[in-house]
């Protein structure tokens, strides 16, 4: 990888590439999002398309949550997967079960969950912060490019290629039990199966973008790409497009924020793609009101 | 569920389906002849949706309930409700299409779908509607939609719950002339819940009279002439209502 940052490092130096990619860190940065863009923003159309806006939410608590308790089980400051991975799969696990046992509502149940998570999270970094600084574990749950490896990018890569894989081969099932889980049963597909499967998705992906956007803000790139896509898009291919265009633009304009003001690049990206957000409103009421007046 | 080989496309047997320990249906048997349009009658919360239900295998059931395929074996069903987010962008031939390629919708419909899509709209009389997102059709042209998607692959079983309900006399009267149609081509059994005894008369073959158990069943003339029934149902008024 040295020679492939110094190689794009001499491009930015002849003015090829914006001098900003002098710095492998921010080389990195832009990879990352080349690859979260389409991850996030294809899962994007299908949280919204199935209402897990709230899910995802409560998962990155769980991933607050996973961070402490890997810090606390000995994993190094820059790499809880161990924890991450572990809680956010249980509490995943867990919460798709209760959802299809219980007969209360699910906002209300996962609403039961996220404030658990958070509460258990918060006392664990209580413990966490006697033995870190707690700026240290700031980059997790604010996301800082600084912060991220190249090992953090070619996991991101693996889980990219088998998210994408998986997805491709369930996202007509997925997308038909989103609209009609009666039909989907009867076209063969199996709905709690699928729920479970898009879930575990779902929380792999998020996991693997909490160095980038952090804990507490990569729920902004799980559902506004989508929202701000809704605004523009006609027909289901236009809607992945347009999901997972906002969502490059807004890692790239978060990137840029991120590194020319010096603020946390999950605060920036969530700025960004609710900028996005809201000029594609404006848009749709635009276009709007001129097809009534037409 | 399992085949049998009697006579019958469909025979429920002694069927009991319980949810937080109320009974939905008790003890419903039927049989549903091959070939035939069959209506479930009844009051509201009779238990018409849920038998439905476990017909399709979407609800856990006590009893048996026995299919003798000759056919497809294939179930095409219409769902009563069939709520749509009013930004949903996803469009007709993406809906239609979902089960009926491998490729993700998302990344474009094949030559192969793009020519099932418009041979069904064709046969329900949505040519041309392709491209539209289904927040925006009316209720009659989702219904449509819902039956086109359901009439592919041809159906050997094909269910429909409340099909006309909420459509205007026009659509309706498109719906029952379809159904008929499809009846007489004699490849497709029809099972349905309707709520129009004006519209049992004119188009089924025998009806089913459901109140959480068979209250009775036969040819449509005979059950709805039954006193029984009469009791059940107010004089003059087609619409069927809890006595």
């Amino acid at each position: 990888m040295t020679a492939f940052y110094g190689w794009i490092g001499e491009l930015a130096q002849r003015g090829i590439l914006p001098s900003d990619f002098q710095y492998p860190f921010l080389i990195r940065g832009f990879l990352c999002v080349l690859i979260l863009a389409p991850m996030l923003g294809g899962l994007s159309h299908l949280v919204v398309t199935r209402r897990m806006a709230f899910f995802s939410a409560a998962l990155g608590q769980a991933a607050l949550t996973g961070v402490a308790i890997g810090l606390l089980l000995g994993e190094p400051l820059n790499a809880p997967y161990g924890g991450m991975f572990g809680f956010c799969l249980l509490a995943t696990l867990t919460m798709v079960f209760v959802k299809r046992h219980a007969t209360l509502p699910p906002d209300t149940l996962i609403g039961v969950f996220h404030a658990l998570t958070l509460g258990l999270g918060l006392c664990l970094l209580v413990a966490v912060t006697r033995q870190f600084n707690v700026h240290q574990v700031e980059s997790v749950l604010f996301g800082s490019l600084l912060t991220v490896t190249d090992a953090d990018l070619a996991l991101l890569v693996g889980v990219g290629i088998v998210v994408f894989a998986l997805l491709v081969r369930q996202y007509n099932r997925l997308l038909l039990d989103s609209l009609n889980p009666p039909l989907a049963s009867i076209a063969g597909g199996n709905s709690a199966f699928l729920e479970y499967f898009f879930a575990v998705l779902l929380t792999i992906s998020i996991i693997v973008s909490l160095k980038i956007i952090g804990a507490l803000l990569v729920e902004a790139l799980i559902v506004v790409p989508a929202a701000a896509a809704r605004n523009v898009a006609r027909g289901t291919r236009n809607y992945l497009l347009w999901s997972v265009a906002v969502a490059f633009l807004a890692g790239v304009g978060g990137l840029v924020i991120s590194t020319k003001l010096l603020v946390p690049t999950g605060g920036a990206v969530v700025l960004a793609v609710s900028a996005i957000f809201f000029v594609t409103m404006a848009i749709s009421r635009l276009v709007g009101r001129r097809r009534a007046v037409a | 569920m399992t085949e049998g080989s009697a006579d019958w496309l469909l025979e429920i047997q002694r069927l009991a389906i319980h949810r937080n320990r109320e009974a939905l249906v008790d003890d419903a048997s039927l049989r549903i002849g091959r070939g035939s349009l069959h209506v479930i009658v009844g009051p509201n919360g009779a238990g018409k949706s849920t038998l439905l239900a476990a017909v399709l295998g979407l609800t856990p059931f006590d009893g048996h309930i026995v299919l003798n395929w000759r056919h497809s074996g294939a179930i095409g069903y219409v769902p009563q409700t069939f709520p749509v987010d009013p930004t949903l962008p996803v469009t007709v031939e993406d809906f239609l299409a979902l089960s009926r390629q491998r490729r993700p919708v998302c990344l474009g419909l094949s030559a192969l779908s793009q020519r099932t899509v418009a041979r069904l709209l064709a046969r329900v009389g949505l040519s041309g509607l392709e491209r539209r997102p289904l927040a925006v059709l009316s209720g009659g042209e989702l219904r449509r939609v819902l039956l086109a998607h359901a009439l592919d692959p041809e159906p050997e079983l094909l269910i429909l719950d409340e099909p006309t309900s909420g459509l205007d006399e026009t659509a309706a009267m498109w719906l029952e002339e379809t159904l008929t149609t499809i009846k007489h081509a004699g490849h497709t059994t029809i099972l349905m819940v309707s709520h129009d005894l004006d519209q049992v008369r004119r188009i089924a073959d025998r009806v089913t009279v459901l109140d959480r158990r068979v209250v009775a069943e036969g040819a449509v003339a005979d059950v709805l002439a039954e006193a029984t029934i009469r009791d059940l149902i107010p004089a003059g008024r087609s619409r069927w209502r809890r006595a």
